[in-house]
């Protein structure tokens, strides 16, 4: 059992600040944690898992947490690691070693459990998990869906009666949501606890026994799970919160490939090694066109974006823009890549310096029309890395447009976005779409995509597996 | 990424490899014959064929056969400004092969998890055993960053001087952020926890790993008495 009791803690630096919670989860249950970004959820999961007060060592903590009737503030973490165990959101950086099997086995090693007991918590783990294809792997080859599966799995042979779990979909698609509910159904049928915040709901929805609505740090609302679902999509979308149901897309097929005037991908195929990652993709979208690309994970849509932008050479087939054909190098020359990490991609030391560095000798009043139209000219002194992630974002499709791009494609723009954000990357993308440019975004999410996109191509066909 | 046919190869315990590596230095840098440097360097490419490691031994045997014709039939013989700028080089190069030969196997054949149990059971403290293991994986990690980078700078059009300076910000930026996140990872997997460490992995010393390590040490002598 869980129980927080009036606790309060504010954050020196960071958003976050949680004011008199309240809060008692019994052993077994299933709680989910919602509201915006900065609502205070993800502040929610380190009080139970310690991280407040053992790792933040910066902020104000009052009130008392207990797990299994031991005070958190006065337990020691790696005693806690045996009670609590944590999926965090960034499926990169929650592993230590480079291979799997030593990455399931880590914390009872930690722990100092007997070569015996780990070997067959190591089995244990992996039936239950049904992760025999994560086995003996090298981490850096696996996508991001098998390294979160990989970290659950990891966490789970520790054995802890409590799992806490932050945003851990943020970088998921599909097919790896629904491993990840597979894995929770498993732990909740063992009686386990499971906290659980997150942006995207669909998938807890018949999992979940209560959900705990969070707004500025305190508990708006707490609703049973027949309520929570009861919940109107206007009421929803007022409270912030992602799409419910799982979303459909229903839009038109991207047009065949021969446009004179805008990008035509006509049979196109590329290939690692001779290994070709994907076959004979054609299509065509225009100037102020959005086209959104889904695909399963493996199915070459990073390739594709890639060899788009001529960061990659085709083995076969031609891109045309306007009718004429373009080499790789060309292609770079016209193009711009959003990438999800956009960290990536800012260099200078201000959002002016940037805008400088994309276009020499480009006249102020351009930067400065470009900088107003997307809510940045106020920040043109600060620090790139100092924005928030949807300013950074932003900011660097201005430098895009400053450097006249042509074609703009978005790699996963909205994961582990909250509704309201979603909506600021849907604007941002209507302004471009005025700019007569084309657009294409590669996403998993489909409620983003209906919203923002024309057209649709699913880089569906199956292919031989990579490794 | 390990195939299955790995069942009648032979496995080294990596205590051997450690120890073999710095034999193979000792044994470089010390002997003076010829004869006994190429009986060394056959008996380590055997041994890592033994281990699996055909296609690298091939490439190694190569490339050392290439400095031994440099170094005995074409300097002597091809005009002079080529052996006075290249023998140097040729020859410090042959002399590194036998640590090449053993980092080879130690790189491909020996998961980093087993190294680390190999110096716990050495005793070497825990406070130096995980940061060089946290050390050892963020290579890779470093390897998919900079590919991102270079791809970013590619499309922003940066050119020259430039490029130094736009790979290093974003990559310590990134850096700060993982290493934050990967700590509190950390610590909620019991980092911290003082019991002594434990290991599935169970690792004993082998007839092999004796017979290679006597081996090693017999080179060692004789390179130090045959001048």
């Amino acid at each position: 059992m869980i129980q927080i009791k009036d606790v309060s803690f504010e954050y020196e630096k960071a958003q976050g600040t949680l004011s008199h919670i309240n809060l008692e989860i019994r052993q077994g249950e299933c709680v989910l944690l919602c509201g915006e970004s900065g609502c205070g959820k993800t502040t929610v999961t380190k009080l139970i898992n310690g991280l407040i007060p053992h790792f933040e060592e910066d902020g104000t903590l009052s009130g008392e947490t207990t797990v299994n009737g031991k005070c958190v503030a006065e337990t020691e973490m790696y005693q806690l690691a045996e009670l609590v165990g944590s999926v965090f959101q960034n499926p990169k950086s929650q592993f230590f070693n480079i291979d799997s099997d030593s990455e399931i086995t880590f914390g009872l090693e930690n722990a100092g459990v007997a070569p015996q007991e780990i070997k067959k918590r190591f089995d244990a783990t992996v039936n239950a998990l049904k992760i025999q294809s994560l086995l003996g792997r090298n981490i850096f080859s696996m996508s991001g869906g098998e390294k979160q599966s990989l970290a659950f799995a990891s966490v789970y042979a520790m054995n802890p009666s409590v799992f806490v779990l932050d945003e851990p979909t943020a970088n998921l698609d599909a097919d790896a949501i629904e491993t990840l509910r597979q894995q929770i159904v498993q732990i909740k049928k063992e009686g386990r606890t499971v906290i659980i915040a997150e942006h995207r709901l669909y998938f807890l929805m018949d999992l979940i026994d209560r959900a705990i609505f969070l707004k500025n740090g305190k508990i708006e609302q707490i609703f049973t799970a027949e309520a929570f679902r009861r919940i109107s999509d206007k009421q929803r979308v007022e409270m912030g919160m992602r799409s419910l149901v799982c979303p459909k897309l229903e839009l038109k097929e991207a047009s065949p490939s021969g446009t004179a005037t805008g990008l035509s991908v006509e049979r196109l195929t590329c290939a690692f090694d001779k290994q070709p990652v994907f076959r004979d993709v054609s299509f065509s979208v225009e100037p102020g066109e959005v086209l959104g690309i889904i695909g399963h994970n493996g199915a070459g849509k990073t390739t594709l974006t890639r060899c788009l932008c001529g960061l990659f050479k085709e083995s076969r087939g031609t891109v045309r823009m306007k009718g004429k054909a373009l080499n790789a190098k060309q292609r770079n020359k016209l193009s711009f890549c959003v990438m999800q990490d956009v960290n990536h991609q800012l260099f200078s030391d201000s959002v002016w310096g940037e805008c400088e560095l994309a276009l020499w000798d480009c006249p102020e009043e351009r930067v400065r029309e470009i900088l107003e139209a997307f809510d940045l000219l106020d920040f043109k002194d600060r620090h790139p890395m100092a924005l928030s992630g949807g300013q950074k974002q932003r900011l660097a499709v201005a430098t895009a447009l400053l450097s006249d791009k042509q074609l703009l494609v978005f790699d996963e723009p909205t994961s582990g976005l909250d509704y309201h954000r979603m909506r600021e990357v849907s604007h941002m993308i209507q302004k471009i779409k005025e700019e007569k440019r084309i657009i294409i975004i590669v996403s998993h999410d489909f409620e983003f995509l209906s919203q923002v996109c024309d057209s649709i191509f699913d880089m569906r066909e199956p292919r031989t597996e990579r490794s | 990424m390990e195939t299955s046919g790995k069942k009648h190869r032979l496995k080294l315990d990596p205590r051997t490899d450690i120890l073999l590596l710095i034999l193979a230095n000792v044994v470089a840098f010390t002997q003076r014959s010829l004869w006994v440097e190429i009986a060394w360097v056959v008996l380590l490419l055997l041994l890592i064929i033994a281990c699996g490691c055909e296609k690298a031994a091939g490439k190694l045997t190569a490339a050392f056969g290439i400095c031994l014709v440099l170094q005995y039939f074409i300097f002597p013989n091809g005009p002079k400004f080529l052996a006075a700028s290249f023998t140097f080089l040729v020859s410090y190069a042959r002399r590194i092969f036998p640590c090449l030969i053993v980092g080879t196997l130690i790189l491909q054949k020996t998961p980093v998890r087993e190294l680390m149990v190999a110096l716990r059971k050495w005793h070497i403290p825990q406070s130096l055993i995980i940061p060089l293991s946290v050390t050892v994986r963020y290579f890779p990690a470093l390897k998919e960053e900079t590919g991102y980078i270079r791809d970013a700078m590619k499309l922003r059009n940066i050119r020259g001087i430039q490029k130094l300076e736009c790979l290093l910000i974003p990559m310590m930026i990134s850096a700060t952020t993982t290493a934050e996140e990967l700590s509190a990872a950390a610590v909620t997997r019991g980092i911290e926890n003082p019991a002594p460490k434990t290991s599935m992995i169970v690792m004993r010393f082998g007839i092999h790993d004796y017979i290679f390590l006597v081996i090693g040490v017999v080179f060692c002598v004789i390179s130090m008495m045959v001048r």
